[in-house]
């Protein structure tokens, strides 16, 4: 009984109250023969009384419990307002946590980069020089103040040719290994020639002013290693000699004479403009 | 606190659609002096009123309905469908809810990171 809703216990009273009101009301009615004692007359309006006592204080305690039920209902409201904001505070959390990764990664890849940067430091200035002659060499068509007498050219040199695959790919058809072949092959000053070559790249534009002004003799081009001792060489006439034993065949430029029409409209200085090589 | 605005014109709406509600001052059971007047009547000697017969009927008609209008007025009541005990209980549990999450609403708000 005690877990019985008001709802229900108000409903059992008024049920009751209706079994009640209907006896008596009946026994008002009946014949007199078959009238009820007034014992239990009076016990029965008794409990009609009693009845309406009940469902007045069941009444009563609805009135109470619709205020309490007010209090919940503004607790609801409340609830649902803070369920709310949590939502929306999760919901901003989640986005900061995101845009947080996104951050930390970009940043770990900075370190790494900074890690990396700081491992091989290079030179700023040495880096813009280089940038600068390779923009000057390696271009398809010569710069507009270009005069002759220009050392500059628009093709890679033969220094160039030595210090890029090629060149090396040289080494490797004589037979030697890789980087390690380089390094034990020295030459005739007694240094290696990864850092003679190191050296070339590094005093270029030494080498550069040498032979453009005529210092660099065709002896000192010869001192180059390799260039005398691979398979496939270059003559100071600029045709590609392929030694086989003893013997040696001579590959025809095909565009020899059209290269160097072209290299003599570009400089008017012999030494250095008879052969693509002699730079 | 615009979003707290906004917040109760989303939550309005469902205490709208509960029109059917009747509040416990609206009520109106009163069935005991109905069966008051209804003994009287029956009680009323035959040869005063001739028609006390048919009077009755339509009073004993009229209790009838008053009992009806009851249970469908108890029905419509709000906040009864727990008893007292209960409905204390569930209130304590709201509170403290609340006051759960406006902590928490608090504590992450006033952070500072």
């Amino acid at each position: 009984m005690s877990h019985k809703s008001t709802r229900e216990k108000l409903l059992a009273v008024v049920d009751d109250y209706e079994i009640v009101s209907k006896e008596l009301i009946e026994n008002a009615l009946a014949p007199k023969h078959q009238k009820i004692s007034s014992a239990e007359h009076t016990a029965l309006v008794e409990l009609l009384v009693s009845k309406d006592e009940e469902l007045k204080k069941l009444l009563a305690l609805a009135a109470e419990q619709e205020t309490v039920e007010e209090t919940i209902n503004e607790l609801r409201v409340n609830v649902d307002i803070q369920d709310s904001e949590i939502q929306k505070l999760q919901r901003q959390l989640k986005e900061a946590e995101q845009i947080l990764a996104t951050a930390i990664f970009q940043a770990r890849q900075k370190l790494a980069s900074i890690a990396k940067a700081n491992q091989r430091p290079v030179n700023s200035e040495e880096l813009i020089k280089y940038a600068h002659r390779i923009s000057a060499a390696d271009a398809v068509c010569a710069p507009l103040n270009w005069m002759p007498g220009d050392i500059r050219r628009p093709y890679p040199t033969d220094i160039e040719m030595r210090m890029g695959l090629l060149g090396k790919s040289e080494l490797n058809l004589n037979g030697s290994t890789g980087i390690s072949a380089l390094n034990n092959m020295t030459t005739p000053g007694g240094s290696s020639i990864l850092a003679g070559l190191q050296q070339h790249g590094n005093n270029l534009g030494e080498v550069h002013r040498t032979a453009s002004t005529g210092g660099l003799s065709s002896s000192e081009y010869n001192d180059i290693p390799n260039s005398t001792h691979n398979q496939f060489s270059w003559n100071q006439m600029g045709d590609l000699h392929m030694s086989m034993g003893s013997s040696s065949v001579s590959l025809d430029n095909r565009h020899k004479d059209t290269s160097q029409d072209d290299v003599e409209v570009m400089s008017t200085d012999s030494s250095s403009s008879s052969s693509s090589d002699s730079q | 606190m615009e979003t707290t605005a906004e917040i109760k014109q989303e939550v309005q709406p469902p205490q709208v659609v509960q029109q059917n509600i009747l509040k416990i001052a609206d009520l109106d059971i009163e069935i005991l002096p109905t069966i008051y007047e209804i003994i009287r009547c029956v009680e009323k000697d035959p040869a005063e009123n001739r028609n006390s017969s048919a009077e009755c009927s339509q009073k004993i008609l009229e209790l009838k309905k008053r009992f009806d209008l009851a249970r469908s007025q108890i029905k419509q009541l709000t906040g009864i469908d727990f008893n007292k005990e209960e409905q204390l209980q569930k209130r304590e549990q709201l509170k403290s809810q609340l006051k759960l999450k406006q902590e928490l609403i608090a504590k992450y708000k006033n952070k500072q990171f």
